[in-house]
Protein backbone atom coordinates (compact mmCIF):
# COMPACT_ATOMS: atom_id res chain seq x y z
CA UNK A 1 0.00 0.00 0.00
CA UNK A 2 1.85 3.73 -1.27
CA UNK A 3 1.48 6.51 1.25
CA UNK A 4 1.01 9.83 0.28
CA UNK A 5 1.98 11.87 2.78
CA UNK A 6 3.79 15.33 2.77
CA UNK A 7 2.66 16.40 -0.57
CA UNK A 8 3.93 19.45 -1.92
CA UNK A 9 1.37 20.63 -3.82
CA UNK A 10 1.12 23.35 -6.00
CA UNK A 11 -2.37 25.04 -6.52
CA UNK A 12 -2.81 27.54 -9.39
CA UNK A 13 -6.83 28.55 -8.70
CA UNK A 14 -8.36 29.20 -11.85
CA UNK A 15 -11.72 30.58 -12.58
CA UNK A 16 -11.05 30.77 -16.24
CA UNK A 17 -13.16 27.34 -16.28
CA UNK A 18 -16.65 28.74 -14.84
CA UNK A 19 -16.03 32.29 -17.08
CA UNK A 20 -15.49 30.51 -20.21
CA UNK A 21 -18.30 28.36 -20.03
CA UNK A 22 -20.41 31.42 -18.44
CA UNK A 23 -20.58 32.86 -22.03
CA UNK A 24 -22.94 30.38 -22.59
CA UNK A 25 -25.90 31.16 -20.34
CA UNK A 26 -25.68 35.15 -20.59
CA UNK A 27 -28.57 35.44 -22.64
CA UNK A 28 -31.29 32.54 -20.61
CA UNK A 29 -32.41 36.06 -18.25
CA UNK A 30 -35.49 37.01 -20.21
CA UNK A 31 -36.99 38.90 -17.74
CA UNK A 32 -34.06 41.58 -16.97
CA UNK A 33 -34.33 42.22 -21.07
CA UNK A 34 -36.11 45.35 -21.05
CA UNK A 35 -37.01 48.63 -19.31
CA UNK A 36 -40.22 49.41 -18.12
CA UNK A 37 -42.59 49.90 -21.04
CA UNK A 38 -44.30 53.03 -19.90
CA UNK A 39 -43.80 55.22 -16.81
CA UNK A 40 -46.46 57.56 -17.91
CA UNK A 41 -49.61 56.96 -19.98
CA UNK A 42 -49.31 58.25 -23.77
CA UNK A 43 -52.36 60.43 -24.61
CA UNK A 44 -55.72 59.41 -26.19
CA UNK A 45 -55.16 58.29 -29.63
CA UNK A 46 -51.03 59.10 -29.37
CA UNK A 47 -48.93 56.40 -30.63
CA UNK A 48 -45.20 55.67 -29.82
CA UNK A 49 -42.33 53.28 -31.04
CA UNK A 50 -39.75 52.36 -29.07
CA UNK A 51 -36.77 51.08 -28.79
CA UNK A 52 -34.07 49.29 -26.17
CA UNK A 53 -30.93 48.15 -25.12
CA UNK A 54 -28.96 46.99 -22.41
CA UNK A 55 -29.18 44.25 -19.74
CA UNK A 56 -27.86 42.87 -16.06
CA UNK A 57 -24.18 43.86 -16.10
CA UNK A 58 -21.82 40.58 -15.84
CA UNK A 59 -17.88 40.59 -15.11
CA UNK A 60 -17.11 39.54 -18.40
CA UNK A 61 -12.87 39.02 -18.20
CA UNK A 62 -11.36 41.76 -16.65
CA UNK A 63 -14.07 44.07 -17.72
CA UNK A 64 -17.84 44.82 -16.42
CA UNK A 65 -20.40 44.81 -19.23
CA UNK A 66 -24.42 44.83 -19.69
CA UNK A 67 -25.84 42.29 -21.50
CA UNK A 68 -26.65 43.23 -24.78
CA UNK A 69 -30.51 42.77 -24.65
CA UNK A 70 -32.55 44.30 -27.38
CA UNK A 71 -36.58 44.82 -28.05
CA UNK A 72 -38.89 47.12 -29.92
CA UNK A 73 -42.48 48.10 -28.89
CA UNK A 74 -45.86 49.87 -29.90
CA UNK A 75 -47.86 51.85 -27.44
CA UNK A 76 -51.27 53.41 -27.95
CA UNK A 77 -52.95 55.63 -25.99
CA UNK A 78 -56.25 54.34 -25.46
CA UNK A 79 -57.17 56.88 -23.13
CA UNK A 80 -55.86 59.78 -21.23
CA UNK A 81 -54.86 57.18 -18.54
CA UNK A 82 -54.54 54.25 -20.01
CA UNK A 83 -51.78 52.92 -22.59
CA UNK A 84 -51.37 49.26 -24.29
CA UNK A 85 -48.28 48.23 -25.54
CA UNK A 86 -46.78 45.21 -27.16
CA UNK A 87 -43.13 44.47 -27.67
CA UNK A 88 -40.90 42.35 -29.57
CA UNK A 89 -37.62 40.60 -28.05
CA UNK A 90 -34.79 41.11 -31.05
CA UNK A 91 -32.22 39.12 -28.80
CA UNK A 92 -34.45 36.43 -27.83
CA UNK A 93 -35.58 36.28 -31.72
CA UNK A 94 -31.56 35.38 -32.64
CA UNK A 95 -31.71 32.37 -30.72
CA UNK A 96 -35.06 30.82 -32.51
CA UNK A 97 -37.51 32.28 -29.51
CA UNK A 98 -40.56 34.58 -30.27
CA UNK A 99 -41.26 36.89 -27.03
CA UNK A 100 -43.58 39.22 -27.13
CA UNK A 101 -44.93 41.19 -24.11
CA UNK A 102 -48.55 42.20 -23.90
CA UNK A 103 -49.93 44.93 -21.41
CA UNK A 104 -51.00 48.07 -20.38
CA UNK A 105 -49.78 51.56 -18.79
CA UNK A 106 -52.48 52.21 -16.40
CA UNK A 107 -52.53 55.83 -14.40
CA UNK A 108 -53.78 54.94 -10.76
CA UNK A 109 -52.98 58.61 -9.28
CA UNK A 110 -51.77 62.07 -10.37
CA UNK A 111 -51.39 65.05 -9.14
CA UNK A 112 -50.66 68.18 -11.13
CA UNK A 113 -49.87 70.61 -8.01
CA UNK A 114 -47.06 68.58 -6.92
CA UNK A 115 -46.33 67.10 -10.59
CA UNK A 116 -46.19 63.46 -9.40
CA UNK A 117 -47.96 60.45 -10.31
CA UNK A 118 -48.63 57.01 -9.73
CA UNK A 119 -48.66 54.08 -12.92
CA UNK A 120 -49.04 50.55 -12.80
CA UNK A 121 -48.01 48.08 -15.71
CA UNK A 122 -49.27 44.68 -15.71
CA UNK A 123 -48.27 42.62 -18.69
CA UNK A 124 -48.12 38.94 -19.40
CA UNK A 125 -44.84 38.13 -21.01
CA UNK A 126 -44.83 34.85 -23.65
CA UNK A 127 -41.65 33.02 -25.16
CA UNK A 128 -42.10 30.01 -27.51
CA UNK A 129 -38.99 28.47 -29.29
CA UNK A 130 -39.38 27.11 -32.79
CA UNK A 131 -37.18 24.28 -31.77
CA UNK A 132 -38.63 22.10 -29.32
CA UNK A 133 -41.70 24.33 -29.52
CA UNK A 134 -41.63 25.14 -25.59
CA UNK A 135 -43.96 27.81 -24.52
CA UNK A 136 -43.77 29.60 -21.96
CA UNK A 137 -45.81 32.91 -20.29
CA UNK A 138 -45.11 34.81 -17.11
CA UNK A 139 -47.32 37.94 -15.16
CA UNK A 140 -45.34 40.87 -14.84
CA UNK A 141 -46.51 44.20 -12.71
CA UNK A 142 -44.98 47.03 -12.60
CA UNK A 143 -45.49 49.66 -10.51
CA UNK A 144 -44.13 53.15 -10.89
CA UNK A 145 -44.02 56.48 -8.93
CA UNK A 146 -42.98 59.59 -10.82
CA UNK A 147 -41.98 63.11 -10.28
CA UNK A 148 -42.20 65.82 -13.24
CA UNK A 149 -39.18 68.17 -13.43
CA UNK A 150 -37.36 70.50 -15.86
CA UNK A 151 -40.94 71.93 -16.41
CA UNK A 152 -42.26 68.75 -17.39
CA UNK A 153 -39.53 68.26 -20.11
CA UNK A 154 -38.40 64.94 -18.19
CA UNK A 155 -39.57 63.32 -14.95
CA UNK A 156 -37.56 61.11 -12.74
CA UNK A 157 -39.27 57.57 -11.15
CA UNK A 158 -38.73 54.91 -9.17
CA UNK A 159 -40.57 51.51 -9.59
CA UNK A 160 -40.93 47.75 -9.24
CA UNK A 161 -40.37 45.23 -11.94
CA UNK A 162 -42.09 42.33 -10.38
CA UNK A 163 -42.27 38.99 -12.36
CA UNK A 164 -44.16 35.51 -11.61
CA UNK A 165 -43.73 32.03 -11.81
CA UNK A 166 -46.99 30.00 -11.02
CA UNK A 167 -45.03 26.99 -11.66
CA UNK A 168 -44.71 24.52 -8.75
CA UNK A 169 -41.94 22.89 -10.36
CA UNK A 170 -38.77 23.47 -12.15
CA UNK A 171 -36.52 21.39 -14.39
CA UNK A 172 -36.83 17.27 -13.15
CA UNK A 173 -39.78 17.69 -11.14
CA UNK A 174 -37.63 19.79 -8.47
CA UNK A 175 -40.01 22.28 -6.71
CA UNK A 176 -39.57 25.95 -7.83
CA UNK A 177 -39.68 27.60 -4.58
CA UNK A 178 -39.08 31.49 -6.32
CA UNK A 179 -42.67 32.58 -7.23
CA UNK A 180 -42.04 36.40 -7.38
CA UNK A 181 -39.13 37.85 -9.00
CA UNK A 182 -38.76 41.65 -7.53
CA UNK A 183 -36.96 43.92 -9.50
CA UNK A 184 -36.81 47.55 -8.06
CA UNK A 185 -35.56 49.95 -10.77
CA UNK A 186 -34.93 53.65 -10.50
CA UNK A 187 -34.82 56.00 -14.19
CA UNK A 188 -34.77 59.50 -15.80
CA UNK A 189 -36.89 60.44 -18.77
CA UNK A 190 -35.97 63.43 -20.89
CA UNK A 191 -38.95 64.04 -23.57
CA UNK A 192 -39.18 66.69 -26.41
CA UNK A 193 -41.99 67.09 -28.22
CA UNK A 194 -41.56 63.71 -30.25
CA UNK A 195 -38.80 62.15 -28.80
CA UNK A 196 -38.43 60.34 -25.37
CA UNK A 197 -35.04 59.17 -24.50
CA UNK A 198 -34.75 57.16 -21.01
CA UNK A 199 -32.06 55.88 -18.69
CA UNK A 200 -32.93 53.04 -16.46
CA UNK A 201 -30.78 51.02 -13.74
CA UNK A 202 -32.64 47.81 -12.01
CA UNK A 203 -31.67 45.59 -9.21
CA UNK A 204 -32.43 42.60 -11.09
CA UNK A 205 -33.96 39.04 -8.74
CA UNK A 206 -33.09 40.88 -5.51
CA UNK A 207 -34.36 38.01 -3.49
CA UNK A 208 -32.11 35.47 -5.46
CA UNK A 209 -28.81 34.61 -4.32
CA UNK A 210 -26.22 35.13 -7.25
CA UNK A 211 -23.82 32.89 -6.52
CA UNK A 212 -23.74 29.77 -6.62
CA UNK A 213 -24.62 30.47 -10.67
CA UNK A 214 -23.78 29.80 -14.21
CA UNK A 215 -23.45 33.93 -15.14
CA UNK A 216 -21.11 36.09 -12.97
CA UNK A 217 -23.49 38.83 -12.60
CA UNK A 218 -23.05 42.16 -11.00
CA UNK A 219 -24.99 42.24 -7.60
CA UNK A 220 -25.44 43.77 -4.59
CA UNK A 221 -23.80 41.69 -1.42
CA UNK A 222 -24.34 38.59 -3.76
CA UNK A 223 -27.60 39.22 -4.51
CA UNK A 224 -29.68 39.87 -7.58
CA UNK A 225 -27.79 41.53 -10.73
CA UNK A 226 -27.44 45.45 -11.69
CA UNK A 227 -29.08 46.13 -14.96
CA UNK A 228 -28.68 49.19 -17.42
CA UNK A 229 -31.19 50.36 -19.93
CA UNK A 230 -31.63 52.89 -22.59
CA UNK A 231 -35.10 53.61 -24.16
CA UNK A 232 -35.78 55.73 -27.00
CA UNK A 233 -38.94 56.61 -27.63
CA UNK A 234 -40.39 58.46 -30.83
CA UNK A 235 -44.28 59.91 -30.43
CA UNK A 236 -46.41 60.58 -33.47
CA UNK B 1 -56.53 39.25 -38.39
CA UNK B 2 -54.64 39.81 -41.50
CA UNK B 3 -52.22 41.88 -40.16
CA UNK B 4 -51.40 39.63 -36.93
CA UNK B 5 -50.84 36.82 -38.74
CA UNK B 6 -48.32 38.88 -41.57
CA UNK B 7 -46.45 39.60 -38.13
CA UNK B 8 -46.38 36.19 -36.84
CA UNK B 9 -44.94 34.56 -40.35
CA UNK B 10 -42.69 37.54 -40.35
CA UNK B 11 -41.21 36.98 -36.52
CA UNK B 12 -40.99 33.19 -37.57
CA UNK B 13 -39.26 34.40 -41.05
CA UNK B 14 -36.78 36.81 -39.11
CA UNK B 15 -36.19 34.29 -36.19
CA UNK B 16 -32.42 33.12 -36.63
CA UNK B 17 -30.59 30.09 -35.85
CA UNK B 18 -28.09 31.24 -32.88
CA UNK B 19 -27.35 28.48 -30.17
CA UNK B 20 -25.23 28.34 -28.10
CA UNK B 21 -24.64 24.56 -28.14
CA UNK B 22 -20.80 25.33 -29.39
CA UNK B 23 -19.64 27.69 -26.50
CA UNK B 24 -20.06 24.18 -24.38
CA UNK B 25 -16.89 23.11 -25.51
CA UNK B 26 -13.26 25.18 -24.60
CA UNK B 27 -10.84 24.23 -27.01
CA UNK B 28 -9.37 28.03 -26.90
CA UNK B 29 -5.87 26.73 -25.87
CA UNK B 30 -4.38 25.34 -28.80
CA UNK B 31 -1.13 23.13 -28.58
CA UNK B 32 1.59 21.47 -30.94
CA UNK B 33 2.79 18.85 -28.66
CA UNK B 34 1.20 16.87 -25.37
CA UNK B 35 4.13 18.20 -22.70
CA UNK B 36 2.36 15.94 -19.80
CA UNK B 37 4.63 16.46 -16.64
CA UNK B 38 6.40 19.31 -18.60
CA UNK B 39 3.10 21.08 -19.26
CA UNK B 40 3.51 24.39 -17.79
CA UNK B 41 -0.01 26.45 -18.65
CA UNK B 42 -2.97 26.53 -16.28
CA UNK B 43 -3.71 23.96 -13.70
CA UNK B 44 -6.09 23.05 -11.17
CA UNK B 45 -3.12 20.96 -9.06
CA UNK B 46 0.13 19.88 -10.36
CA UNK B 47 1.42 16.39 -8.12
CA UNK B 48 4.52 16.09 -6.78
CA UNK B 49 7.09 13.72 -7.32
CA UNK B 50 6.03 10.40 -5.30
CA UNK B 51 3.69 10.52 -8.41
CA UNK B 52 5.99 9.93 -11.50
CA UNK B 53 5.11 7.72 -13.40
CA UNK B 54 7.44 6.01 -15.52
CA UNK B 55 7.65 6.89 -19.31
CA UNK B 56 6.96 3.04 -20.14
CA UNK B 57 3.72 3.12 -18.55
CA UNK B 58 2.59 6.27 -20.61
CA UNK B 59 1.19 5.88 -24.46
CA UNK B 60 -0.06 8.26 -26.15
CA UNK B 61 -1.81 7.30 -29.51
CA UNK B 62 -4.29 7.67 -32.47
CA UNK B 63 -7.96 6.64 -32.22
CA UNK B 64 -10.40 6.68 -34.95
CA UNK B 65 -13.51 7.43 -33.99
CA UNK B 66 -17.08 7.65 -36.05
CA UNK B 67 -20.70 9.16 -35.27
CA UNK B 68 -23.40 7.57 -36.72
CA UNK B 69 -24.13 10.08 -39.04
CA UNK B 70 -20.95 10.06 -40.06
CA UNK B 71 -19.09 8.19 -43.37
CA UNK B 72 -15.68 9.03 -42.38
CA UNK B 73 -13.32 8.79 -39.50
CA UNK B 74 -11.99 10.98 -36.95
CA UNK B 75 -8.41 10.82 -35.21
CA UNK B 76 -8.35 11.77 -31.80
CA UNK B 77 -5.69 11.48 -29.24
CA UNK B 78 -5.56 8.63 -26.06
CA UNK B 79 -3.07 8.46 -23.55
CA UNK B 80 -3.04 5.20 -21.40
CA UNK B 81 -1.31 5.03 -18.20
CA UNK B 82 -0.31 1.34 -17.00
CA UNK B 83 0.72 -1.53 -18.94
CA UNK B 84 -0.88 -2.56 -21.71
CA UNK B 85 -0.35 -6.39 -21.65
CA UNK B 86 -2.10 -5.91 -17.88
CA UNK B 87 -5.73 -4.72 -19.47
CA UNK B 88 -6.69 -8.21 -20.04
CA UNK B 89 -6.57 -8.87 -16.17
CA UNK B 90 -6.22 -5.33 -14.51
CA UNK B 91 -9.53 -2.87 -13.63
CA UNK B 92 -9.64 0.02 -15.86
CA UNK B 93 -10.47 3.25 -15.41
CA UNK B 94 -12.22 5.54 -18.17
CA UNK B 95 -11.45 9.13 -17.40
CA UNK B 96 -13.66 11.12 -18.99
CA UNK B 97 -12.40 15.08 -18.71
CA UNK B 98 -14.48 18.38 -18.97
CA UNK B 99 -15.22 21.06 -21.14
CA UNK B 100 -11.85 23.08 -21.43
CA UNK B 101 -8.69 22.52 -23.93
CA UNK B 102 -6.53 19.18 -23.79
CA UNK B 103 -5.37 16.56 -21.85
CA UNK B 104 -2.43 18.02 -20.81
CA UNK B 105 -5.07 20.23 -18.19
CA UNK B 106 -5.92 17.26 -17.17
CA UNK B 107 -3.05 15.38 -17.10
CA UNK B 108 -2.67 15.81 -13.20
CA UNK B 109 -6.24 14.28 -12.64
CA UNK B 110 -5.45 11.43 -14.61
CA UNK B 111 -1.82 10.82 -12.87
CA UNK B 112 -3.72 11.00 -9.48
CA UNK B 113 -6.48 8.54 -10.67
CA UNK B 114 -3.61 6.05 -11.88
CA UNK B 115 -2.60 6.01 -8.14
CA UNK B 116 -5.93 4.70 -6.96
CA UNK B 117 -4.99 2.07 -4.64
CA UNK B 118 -1.60 2.32 -5.26
CA UNK B 119 0.64 3.33 -8.22
CA UNK B 120 -0.34 1.92 -11.35
CA UNK B 121 -2.84 -0.72 -9.33
CA UNK B 122 -5.33 0.11 -12.15
CA UNK B 123 -4.94 0.91 -15.55
CA UNK B 124 -6.27 4.82 -16.65
CA UNK B 125 -7.02 6.12 -20.27
CA UNK B 126 -8.08 9.43 -20.98
CA UNK B 127 -9.10 11.03 -24.30
CA UNK B 128 -9.06 14.38 -26.02
CA UNK B 129 -12.66 14.31 -27.41
CA UNK B 130 -12.63 15.40 -31.21
CA UNK B 131 -11.56 19.55 -31.60
CA UNK B 132 -10.28 19.15 -27.60
CA UNK B 133 -6.27 19.20 -28.11
CA UNK B 134 -4.25 17.61 -30.57
CA UNK B 135 -7.51 15.68 -31.50
CA UNK B 136 -9.12 16.61 -35.35
CA UNK B 137 -12.18 17.64 -36.01
CA UNK B 138 -15.04 19.76 -34.39
CA UNK B 139 -16.86 19.29 -30.91
CA UNK B 140 -20.18 18.09 -30.84
CA UNK B 141 -22.21 15.93 -28.60
CA UNK B 142 -22.64 13.17 -31.05
CA UNK B 143 -18.74 13.46 -30.85
CA UNK B 144 -18.54 13.36 -27.45
CA UNK B 145 -20.33 9.89 -27.01
CA UNK B 146 -18.34 8.32 -30.39
CA UNK B 147 -15.18 9.74 -29.07
CA UNK B 148 -15.62 7.69 -25.74
CA UNK B 149 -16.89 4.88 -27.42
CA UNK B 150 -14.18 4.58 -29.66
CA UNK B 151 -11.89 4.69 -26.26
CA UNK B 152 -13.83 1.73 -25.11
CA UNK B 153 -13.95 -0.32 -28.23
CA UNK B 154 -10.09 -0.03 -27.87
CA UNK B 155 -9.82 -1.08 -24.24
CA UNK B 156 -12.51 -4.19 -25.31
CA UNK B 157 -9.39 -5.24 -28.39
CA UNK B 158 -6.78 -5.21 -25.59
CA UNK B 159 -8.91 -7.67 -23.14
CA UNK B 160 -10.65 -5.45 -20.93
CA UNK B 161 -13.98 -7.29 -20.13
CA UNK B 162 -17.41 -4.74 -18.43
CA UNK B 163 -16.57 -6.28 -15.19
CA UNK B 164 -13.42 -4.69 -15.14
CA UNK B 165 -14.35 -0.97 -16.20
CA UNK B 166 -15.15 2.09 -14.18
CA UNK B 167 -16.09 4.92 -16.28
CA UNK B 168 -15.05 8.22 -14.44
CA UNK B 169 -16.47 11.94 -15.51
CA UNK B 170 -15.71 15.14 -14.77
CA UNK B 171 -17.97 17.96 -15.58
CA UNK B 172 -18.94 17.77 -19.19
CA UNK B 173 -16.92 14.21 -19.52
CA UNK B 174 -20.18 13.34 -17.16
CA UNK B 175 -22.41 13.37 -20.16
CA UNK B 176 -20.65 10.44 -22.08
CA UNK B 177 -20.15 8.65 -18.56
CA UNK B 178 -24.13 8.32 -18.19
CA UNK B 179 -24.97 8.09 -21.63
CA UNK B 180 -22.31 4.99 -22.33
CA UNK B 181 -23.56 3.33 -18.85
CA UNK B 182 -26.85 3.98 -19.75
CA UNK B 183 -27.31 3.19 -23.29
CA UNK B 184 -23.86 0.97 -23.84
CA UNK B 185 -22.23 0.42 -27.28
CA UNK B 186 -19.12 -1.25 -26.87
CA UNK B 187 -18.95 -2.10 -23.30
CA UNK B 188 -20.99 -2.08 -20.38
CA UNK B 189 -19.36 -0.38 -17.30
CA UNK B 190 -19.34 -2.47 -14.18
CA UNK B 191 -19.35 1.18 -11.99
CA UNK B 192 -19.59 4.85 -12.96
CA UNK B 193 -17.91 7.70 -10.76
CA UNK B 194 -18.94 11.39 -11.46
CA UNK B 195 -17.14 14.04 -10.18
CA UNK B 196 -18.99 17.34 -10.49
CA UNK B 197 -21.63 16.14 -12.71
CA UNK B 198 -23.76 18.59 -15.15
CA UNK B 199 -27.91 17.64 -14.33
CA UNK B 200 -29.31 19.27 -17.75
CA UNK B 201 -29.16 22.40 -20.06
CA UNK B 202 -32.71 22.88 -18.35
CA UNK B 203 -31.57 23.39 -14.57
CA UNK B 204 -28.46 25.74 -16.48
CA UNK B 205 -31.73 27.76 -18.08
CA UNK B 206 -33.69 27.44 -14.49
CA UNK B 207 -30.67 28.40 -12.27
CA UNK B 208 -29.78 31.14 -14.57
CA UNK B 209 -33.48 33.07 -14.37
CA UNK B 210 -34.76 32.12 -11.37
CA UNK B 211 -37.91 30.69 -13.33
CA UNK B 212 -38.99 27.30 -14.85
CA UNK B 213 -37.67 28.35 -18.43
CA UNK B 214 -36.32 25.41 -20.61
CA UNK B 215 -32.87 25.19 -21.90
CA UNK B 216 -34.53 24.56 -25.18
CA UNK B 217 -34.63 28.58 -25.34
CA UNK B 218 -30.96 28.74 -25.80
CA UNK B 219 -29.28 25.44 -26.55
CA UNK B 220 -30.01 21.92 -28.52
CA UNK B 221 -28.03 20.17 -26.23
CA UNK B 222 -29.31 16.78 -25.00
CA UNK B 223 -27.13 16.10 -22.29
CA UNK B 224 -29.79 15.29 -19.44
CA UNK B 225 -27.39 13.48 -16.87
CA UNK B 226 -30.48 13.92 -14.10
CA UNK B 227 -33.04 11.86 -16.23
CA UNK B 228 -30.07 9.52 -18.23
CA UNK B 229 -29.06 8.41 -14.50
CA UNK B 230 -32.94 7.10 -13.37
CA UNK B 231 -32.57 3.98 -15.36
CA UNK B 232 -28.73 3.15 -14.58
CA UNK B 233 -28.23 0.09 -12.45
CA UNK B 234 -24.72 0.26 -11.50
CA UNK B 235 -23.31 0.85 -8.32
CA UNK B 236 -22.49 4.98 -8.67
CA UNK B 237 -19.88 6.86 -6.48
CA UNK B 238 -21.12 10.78 -6.68
CA UNK B 239 -18.51 13.37 -5.72
CA UNK B 240 -19.31 17.00 -5.42
CA UNK B 241 -18.19 19.85 -3.76
CA UNK B 242 -20.16 21.66 -1.50
CA UNK B 243 -18.91 25.58 -3.08
CA UNK B 244 -19.06 24.62 -6.66
CA UNK B 245 -20.10 28.20 -8.55
CA UNK B 246 -19.85 26.94 -11.95
CA UNK B 247 -22.45 23.22 -11.23
CA UNK B 248 -24.40 24.10 -8.30
CA UNK B 249 -24.23 21.22 -5.92
CA UNK B 250 -28.17 21.63 -4.77
CA UNK B 251 -29.48 22.02 -8.46
CA UNK B 252 -27.16 19.82 -10.31
CA UNK B 253 -25.28 17.52 -8.50
CA UNK B 254 -28.14 16.14 -5.50
CA UNK B 255 -30.92 15.91 -8.50
CA UNK B 256 -28.54 13.41 -10.40
CA UNK B 257 -27.81 11.88 -7.09
CA UNK B 258 -31.60 11.85 -6.48
CA UNK B 259 -32.51 10.37 -9.53
CA UNK B 260 -30.43 7.12 -9.71
CA UNK B 261 -32.38 4.33 -8.48
CA UNK B 262 -29.94 1.69 -9.13
CA UNK B 263 -28.34 -0.95 -6.77
CA UNK B 264 -25.49 1.27 -4.68
CA UNK B 265 -25.10 4.79 -4.62
CA UNK B 266 -22.97 6.81 -2.26
CA UNK B 267 -22.18 10.45 -1.97
CA UNK B 268 -19.17 12.81 -0.79
CA UNK B 269 -20.00 16.41 -0.63
CA UNK B 270 -17.15 18.69 -0.45
CA UNK B 271 -17.09 20.84 2.20
CA UNK B 272 -15.55 24.10 0.59
CA UNK B 273 -14.83 22.86 -2.53
CA UNK B 274 -15.00 24.82 -6.11
CA UNK B 275 -16.03 23.13 -9.11
CA UNK B 276 -12.22 22.01 -9.75
CA UNK B 277 -11.19 21.86 -6.72
CA UNK B 278 -12.40 18.44 -5.17
CA UNK B 279 -9.07 15.93 -5.25
CA UNK B 280 -7.12 19.11 -3.40
CA UNK B 281 -9.84 19.92 -0.63
CA UNK B 282 -10.38 16.29 -0.40
CA UNK B 283 -6.39 15.59 -0.07
CA UNK B 284 -4.67 13.50 -2.55
CA UNK B 285 -4.91 10.62 0.38
CA UNK B 286 -8.76 10.33 1.35
CA UNK B 287 -9.61 10.87 -2.59
CA UNK B 288 -7.61 8.05 -4.05
CA UNK B 289 -8.75 6.05 -0.73
CA UNK B 290 -12.68 7.04 -1.67
CA UNK B 291 -12.42 5.71 -5.03
CA UNK B 292 -10.24 2.24 -4.24
CA UNK B 293 -12.54 1.60 -1.85
CA UNK B 294 -15.61 2.12 -3.83
CA UNK B 295 -13.96 0.38 -6.60
CA UNK B 296 -13.17 -2.46 -4.48
CA UNK B 297 -16.56 -2.67 -2.92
Amino acid sequence: MMHFRNLKIEQIKTTWFKKSISILFVCIVFQNCAPTRFVKPLAKKENAIAANLGGPLIHFGKAVTPIPFTSIMYGRGLTNSTTAFGSVHLTALLFGNIQTDLGVCQQLYKNDSLKFGITINPAINMVYDKWNKNFRAWPQLDANVYKDILKQKAFVYVGLTNWFEFSSTRAHGEPQTNHALINPHVGMSYNTKKWGYTFECKFLQMNKKNVPNVVDYVGINQHGAVGVYLNFVRRF
Amino acid sequence: MKIIGIFIIALVLLSSCLRLDDNLYNVTDKIKEYKLDNYTGENDFVLDNSYFIHDSLIHLFDLSSRTPSESSSTTIKAIYIGSLSKIKTDTVIMYCHGNKWHMDFYWQRAKLLAHTAGKNHYGVLMIDYRGYGLSDGKATEEGLYADVDAALQWLKLNGLSDQRLVMYGFSMGTAPVCELTNKPISMTPAKFILEAPFASADVMANDGSGLNMPGSFFTNLKIDNAEEVKTISQPFCWIHGTNDNFLNIKTHGEVVYKNYNGSYKEAHRVDGADHGEIPLKMGFDNYLNTLSTFIRK
